[in-house]
This record gives structure tokens, sequence and C-alpha cells, in this order.
């Protein structure tokens, strides 16, 4: 207090000292900008130089070979845009159904439609293959016993990728447009009703066009999974000599000796298409407003609509069916029974293939160990570096803002077995960081392929916390980094610890990049598993697969819990 | 405007963004003890030029002094981070800490600067009583009403030793009612405490009752300063004038007053003449000009102007307020609006007389 004797003073701050100061923020800013550059340019960058040379030096015959390979090309593009059309259809048909018309049971299959999620494409596409493989799949077993026909399915083709790939996919537009369906301001719709639109044409007039942005945004982010898919192509598709370009570039590795330039043109082909991809989705929605989402709440109106919802609702259930229910029946039913029969008298269930996964099988603990402290360390490292990258751009005025916001977005457009390929590249050629074979190797992969949701959630975080509580803070005598570990950083907890677990989750499933840069030290689960499936040795694997599942659901359980703990207080 | 006695000065302040200039050169001075207050307008500078002073927005160019020692200085590059420069602030959303207690919310400052909760605990209870919150101070903080919000970040300000209490419209999220009642109560507090303050608002109400001094900016400049009852009294330009509610502002030739100082005569369009106090008088002979003054002093007489005088007009429009009714009236080219009683005769087309006390009228030059 300035009054004499002031009545409230404890120690005198004594006058402020002039001094220079270099901010906290500019180190961190140019910090992350750095870090940010490194792991995301840097392996881009690779993927192009590796493309371009061989051991002679630099060559355009790489990329010759691979534009030469015409069936490869075409069973990508066949694969992606059919799993996209098949993931977006159905995603978006479902996300309309269960979000605004009264279907009955919406409640509860809008909490089950998602859960492919946290499923392993690997794990549908292996289960998958045992009911619908041409020969020995129980399907097929089933029916010709039964009706005497021979194959009735054949899931090791094309058509059987894109069913599981599809299926797998389906939750990504169905949460994005449904949020979009969700965050729609009604009037739009009554208003075109008022002036005599049916109800059907308000929908295909004023709200399917309300919800492109979302349908187109979702569409490439599936296409670019899709087009850089491993597991579903691998386990449906090689063992009929069927390649896309994922499971190619794994070819070329696996090769003796391995030919990393035709991979790494694989990878540059990848690159630019889904590059070119987001930016033409930028540069179309940049031409229109789409705003509709004003941060109101809004409870849209439910569309009532007759017998057909009965239809749908089946539709819905005949999803969570294919996608989870079978699929992982499937999985526990393989671990339980002694061999794989569909003879009920020939069936017996115990825990043997539990029993050998964790005793004798050398691999598991070693995979679990891996997994598990990936998926803490990956997790934590994105969040982390999601909240400061987040900070920058929120917070300052800072030049790099729009760099950091643009380039940590980059990983969304580039298949995670393109940015291993560019890590291998690196990593192999510098003796001097010795990260290629440990696990480091894996943490970087991990963690830049994971930052852009990272920056979402701390970005959108941050928005959410009015800056003068930071303000405040430093005003009451807080420095910069008090400010960060006790206002910002407690404030922002339940996003991050959102993200975090849906990012450990991820993790503790990741193969595509893991596939390219595990040795035998670092294995993880998802090698694990699709070890023992290349040797075939189906009970062991479902029961590791299982394990997988398990591990999974519990991180879910704790997170829903501690979540609902928190509300509660 | 800087002097050796002051005990805070801005000389010289420009904070830009881009190529936006928030603040364009702005020099204040603040003794020890005084309550100071930026006002104007939303966009004219006044929250930047107080998050300047915090330390919150790094100024382009100038200096800030706090009791002789540069916090801030652009040609030196001195740059005190906010927590070293020894102030508190009040914020417009209240930045109460949802995570934590009311007593957690306002010892934060010792907190911070590792001082034990025990040790804390007198000043912080002090501070609560201060602002009649003593029973509050182990709830959560995110169950406070917005005005006890308001109070806590008040406790909170100055419950550590501060050298300045900055405050950014802390009032302008309450309703109207509970911001009377706070205006009293910081105003009590202040006379208790005498702790320095700079208060930004756009209300021209809380500046008169709170200020020891008013500051008007404007687009970034300093439009005029004085104390409440100067401003008040004498706006100097029109713009001040029609923000502080001189809602009549009239084009008019000015001519000294020979023989009354400080008083001049206005013509107004339609040859109407108005006598009005000049304050900033220049000595110029005529010069083309403003007359100012507000609708409450405005007299109305009903029917034709009498033997006294008075300036003959039509009421073109009138509205009833309550307490007050505001009445258009046309006079010639001119049209002025005035705030009475309601009257019964005075309906849209009435004949009426109208004047101004020549003590209520305003030269204004700029």
């Amino acid at each position: 207090m300035s009054a004499p004797g002031a009545p409230l003073a404890i120690g005198s701050s004594g006058p402020a000292h002039a001094r220079r100061t270099i901010a906290a923020e500019t180190v961190v800013t140019v910090g992350l900008s750095a870090l940010v550059t490194v792991l995301v340019m840097l392996p881009m960058l690779a993927v192009a130089i590796g493309a371009a040379t061989e051991t002679g030096g630099l060559s355009l015959r790489p990329f010759l070979t691979v534009l030469g390979a015409l069936r490869v090309i075409g069973n990508t593009v066949w694969v992606g845009v059919g799993t996209t059309v098949l993931a977006v259809g159905l995603g978006g048909l479902l996300a309309l159904v269960l979000a605004r018309m009264n279907t009955p049971g919406r409640g509860l299959l809008s909490q089950l439609v998602p859960l492919p999620l946290y499923i392993t494409p690997l794990l549908t596409a292996i289960a998958w293959s045992w009911l619908g493989s041409p020969r020995g799949g129980l399907i097929n077993l089933l029916f010709r016993q039964m009706l005497g026909v021979e194959s009735l399915v054949n899931l090791q083709s094309a058509g059987g990728i894109i069913f599981v790939a599809g299926l797998a996919y389906v939750p990504l537009p169905f949460l994005l447009i449904g949020a979009a369906l969700r965050g729609m301001d009604p009037s739009l719709e009554e208003s075109a009703r008022v002036h005599g639109a049916s109800m059907a044409a308000a929908l295909r007039l004023v709200t399917l066009p309300l919800v492109l942005p979302a349908t187109l945004g979702s569409a490439i982010l599936v296409f670019v999974q899709a087009m850089g898919l491993f597991s579903v192509p691998a386990v449906l598709g090689m063992p009929g000599g069927f390649y896309v370009a994922g499971t190619e570039i794994y070819r070329l590795l696996n090769n003796f000796p391995p030919r990393v330039s035709q991979a790494a043109a694989w990878g540059l082909l990848l690159l630019v298409v889904t590059a070119g991809l987001v930016w033409a989705q930028n540069a179309l929605l940049n031409r229109r407003s789409y705003v509709t989402v004003t941060g109101k709440a809004f409870r849209p109106r439910t569309l009532e609509i007759g017998g057909i919802r009965y239809a749908l609702a089946a539709l819905a259930w005949l999803y969570v069916a294919a996608a989870v229910l079978l699929p992982v029946a499937t999985l526990v039913w393989a671990a339980l029974v002694n061999f794989i029969t569909i003879d009920p008298k020939l069936m017996a269930f115990d825990l043997q293939h539990f029993r050998y996964v964790l005793l004798e099988y050398p691999k598991t603990y070693l995979a679990m160990r891996n997994s598990l402290v990936l998926g803490v360390a990956a997790a934590t490292c994105a969040c982390a570096l999601g909240l400061g990258i987040g900070w920058v751009i929120v917070r300052t005025r800072s030049a790099a803002r729009s760099y950091l916001d643009q380039v940590s977005m980059f990983p969304l457009a580039m298949p995670s077995m393109v940015l291993a390929l560019g890590l291998l590249w690196v990593y192999v050629r510098t003796p001097m960081l010795p990260i290629y074979g440990t696990i480091w190797i894996l943490l970087i992969a991990y963690v830049t392929h994971y930052l852009p949701f990272g920056v979402r959630a701390g970005s959108s975080a941050l928005r959410q916390l009015h800056r003068e509580l930071e303000d405040a803070a430093r005003m009451t005598g807080a420095s910069w980094t008090k400010t960060i570990r006790w206002v910002t950083f407690p404030l922002s907890r339940p996003t991050l610890v959102a993200a975090w677990t849906l990012l450990f989750i991820l993790s503790m499933q990741e193969i595509s990049s893991s596939i390219l840069l595990y040795t035998s030290r670092t294995t993880v689960l998802s090698v694990a598993v699709f070890d023992l499936w290349e040797a075939g040795n189906v009970n062991a694997l479902a029961a590791l697969s299982v394990i997988q599942l398990a591990i999974t659901f519990v991180a879910l359980a704790i997170f829903i819990r501690a979540r609902h703990r928190e509300v509660l207080a | 405007m800087s002097s050796g006695g002051d005990f805070l000065s801005v000389e010289r302040l420009e904070v830009g963004y881009g190529t936006v200039r928030a603040v364009r050169g702005v020099d204040v001075a603040v003794s020890k003890g005084e309550h100071v207050t930026l006002l104007g307008p939303s966009g004219c500078g006044k929250t930047t030029t107080l998050r300047a002073i915090a330390g919150l927005e790094t100024p382009s160019s100038g200096r800030i002094v706090v009791e002789g020692a540069p916090v801030f200085d652009a040609a030196r590059g001195v740059n005190t981070p906010p927590e070293k420069r020894g102030f508190s602030m009040v914020f417009q959303s209240y930045a109460i800490w949802p995570h934590m207690t009311v007593a957690e919310n306002v010892g934060f400052g010792f907190r911070v600067r590792g001082i034990g909760r025990a040790q804390a605990r007198p000043a912080v209870e002090r501070a609560l009583s201060l602002v009649a919150l003593s029973d509050f101070a182990d709830r959560p903080a995110s169950q406070l009403s917005g005005g006890q919000q308001q109070r806590v970040a008040l406790a909170r300000a100055i419950a550590y030793d501060t050298k300045v209490v900055l405050l950014d419209e802390p009032l302008s999220n309450l309703d109207a009612q509970l911001r009377i009642a706070m205006r009293t109560e910081l105003s009590e507090l202040r006379r208790r405490l005498g702790f320095t303050a700079i208060y930004v608002t756009h209300d021209q109400e809380e500046a008169f009752a709170l200020s020891d001094r008013i500051i008007v900016m404007r687009a970034g400049l300093i439009e005029q300063q004085g104390t409440p009852i100067e401003i008040h009294h004498a706006p100097r330009t029109r713009f001040v004038a029609s923000f502080l509610g001189m809602t009549n502002i009239l084009d008019a030739e000015i001519r000294a007053l020979a023989g009354a100082k400080g008083m001049a005569e206005a013509r107004l369009a339609g040859d109407i003449v108005l006598r009005a106090r000049d304050p900033h008088a220049n000595g110029a002979a005529a010069t083309a000009g403003a007359v100012g003054f507000r609708p409450v002093d405005v007299r109305i007489e009903a029917g034709v102007p009498g033997p006294q005088g008075g300036i003959a007009g039509i009421v073109t429009r009138s509205l009833f307020l309550g307490d007050l009714a505001q009445y258009h009236i046309r006079s010639g080219p001119i049209e002025i609006c005035a705030h009475d009683r309601p009257r019964a005769g005075l309906t849209e087309g009435a004949q009426v007389s109208w004047h101004v006390d020549p003590e209520n009228c305003l030269v204004l030059r700029e």
C-alpha cells in the first residue's frame, strides 16, 4: 500500500529494478518452432531426398519404377476411395440418424458407434479374415456344411479390405459430422420449412450443404489414413498377392537387400497426393462462409420419421455388430477354444493360450512393457507440446504463431508409414545420433504423428480459458512459469486428460510406423500380434489381442470414472 | 508532463500491433495516493495503456517510471516483467481462479512469493473482512455470484503490499444496481486504505464518483484532463462534450462579449443568439466554433416567447421516460433535445419557448 502506515503491508517489494529481460515466452516460442521443424519437416524432406537418390547418386529411377507399378497404384486408389466412400457414407448417415432423428435407442447407439476408434483395425481385420477367408473362413465353413455351397464370401480381396477398413473408420466422420449437426442453429432449417421446403428438401438444400465442411474434412482424414493403410491390406491382401502402397513399402524394405529408395518414392507419392488434397480442401472451403456454429447452446429439433426409423436403427445395430461385437467375440472365442473349428462337439474351452502367451511366449512382456512406456511417453509429450504450441498460438502475438499452427497440422496429411520412412532415412544415416534401433525413434514417430491432436487439444483448452485468469496471476506476483504451473495447467487439465487418454490408447495400438521402425528389442504389442499372425499361431494371437483390448478398455474405464468423479466434485 | 516528484509516470507511450497503433503517444503522471481515471469510448486505447503500465502489453516506444526507476524504457531496452513491477490489478472478467477457494485466490500473492499459509493468514483475513467476505474464505471461488467475485478480485489486489492498484473496467460486468453499490464500496475502501489507483472505464458517472483526476482519451491520444468538476464543467472539445452527455452541440460563430470576461455571444444558424461561457477563450475577436449544452439545462415554457425573451420553437417529438420527458424542439433550421418534467401541454406540434442559462452553455472551439 502506498499510504503511510499502510495496514496490509507485509514485506516491501522495494523499488522495481530496471533490468533487461529475455522473456521466457521468446525462449519457449523459438524452442518450440525449432522442435516442430525438426519433428515434422525433417522426415518429409528425408522422404523427398531418399526418393531421388540411389547408391550411384541422384536418380529419377526409383520414382519412375514406382510410377510404372500401375497395378499397385490402382489398388491403392481403389482401396482409398472405397474405404472413404463407405466410411463417410455410413458414418454420415449414422450421424444424421442418431443425432437428428427419433431413432429408437439412439442414446445407447451414439455411445456404441464410436467404439471402433479404440479397437485397432489390425484386430478387426484378423477377426474378419477368420470369419470370411475363402476356404477356412468360419462363415464359409458354416454355409458349406448347411447348404453345401462353395465359398460364400471372400474377404481376402479388395472388397474385403474396403469392407473392414471402411467399418473401422466410420467413427471419424460419425463424430465430426455429428458435432456439426448438433452445433447447427435449428432456425436455419426452420426458415427453409417456413419458406415452403419439405423436410427432405430442407435437409438436402440447407442441412447437408452446411455440414459439407465436416463431411469433406472427415473424408480427407479417412482418405489419408486409408492411402497409407498397412494392417488391413497386410492381413487381407498380402496372402492373395494383393498389394497397396502401405504393404508395398513393407515388402520393399523387407526385401534383401532392402529397396529403400523405391520405398521412399512410394512415400513421396503418397505425401504429394495427401498434401494436395488437404490444400484443395482448404482452397474449396475458404471460398464460402459456412460459419453456423456460434457458440450458443442449441437444441436442434428432432426430425420425426415414420416406420423407416426401425430399419435405420437395425442398420446402426448391424454396424455395431460387424465392427465391434462380432470381431471381439471371435477373438475372445478363439483365445479360449482349444482349436478353431465349427464343430461344437470338438470345441473345448480353457486358458491354455493365455497361459502360453503370458508365461511362455518370449515377446509378450517385452512388447507390453515397450507399448506401455511408449503409450505413456508419447501421450505425455504430445499433450505437453500441444499445450505449449497452443499457448503460443492462442496467447502471443509472436510471428511464429501461424507457422506453428500450420506446420504442427502437417502430420494429418502424412501417412504414418511415410513418416516412419523419413525417420528411418534420417537416423540410419546419422550415426552421431544413435537413435535408430532404440525406442526413441518409435517415440519420435508417435509424438510427431499425434502432434496435431495434442495441439488441437491444447489450443482449444486455452481458448476456453479467459486470458485474464493468467494475467491476474502475473499481476499477483507469479512468474510466467508459476502462472503456467498453478493456473494454466490445472484449469486446462480436463481437456488435456481426455486427449492424453485417447493418445495413450492410439499409441498402444500403433502399427503402421512401428512395423518399419521396431527391432527385436523394441517390439510393441501390435507388432507382436502381427508376428504371431505371420507365424500362423492363431490361438496365441487371439489371446494376445484380447490382452491388448483389455488394456485399452481398462484405460478407458479409469478415465471415465475419473471424469465422473470430477464432475460430481 | 513528468516531473521528478511523480510517483508513477508514463512518457510518450506508444503501443502498436501490426499496423494498428492503439496508443499514439500518451503522457500520464500519477502522484502517490491519487486516483486517476482513464475515460473514453471503446477502442480509445485506455485499456491498452493500462495493460502497458501493468506490463501485460509491450509498448513500441516510450518510458514508464515508478518511483524514479524505469520499469519500461524502449530506448534502453528495459522491460520489467509484470510480476516484478509491484502492482496489482482488478480485471473486467474478475479473473477469479475457479480451481481455488476464496482464501487461496486472495492469498495467491503470498504463495507465489513462498510465504507460508499461516504467515499470510492475517493479511488474507483482513483483506476479506474489508470486502465483507470473511465468511466465504473456504468456499470454492466458482460458487460465488458476480458481485462476490468482484469483491474477491478486489481483496486479492489489496491483500499483498502493492504500489498501485490498476482497475480495468471492474464494474462493467455487474448489473446496474450492484454497480452503484460497488462504486460506493470501492470509494469507501480507497478512503480507508489510501492506495494509489489507475482506473479505466467508459462510464462517466463512475469516473466522476471515484476519481481525483480524469484523463479523457480518444483514438490513442489524451483529449483533456482535469478534476471531475473541471471536466464536467468545461469540456474543451466537441468530442469530450458529447462523450460527457452534451447532446446539443450546434455550430456557431463565436464573438467575445465586451465587458464580460469569459463570456461570449454565439450566433447559430437562423440568426438565433445564445450567451455562453468561454473558459478556454483565446482572445480572437470572432471565430467559427460551436456551443454545447445538456438537455437537462434547457428550460421550456409553453406558448410563444414572452417579454423576457426565449427562443420560439415547435415540439416535433415527445418521449415519456418516467421521471423525465424528452422533447425534441425545432426552431427554424436547428433542432435541440431537452429533458424536463413530463408536462401535459407539451404534445407534438405544440408551440414553446426555450432558453439556456449562459452559465450552462459552453463555447467549444475544436
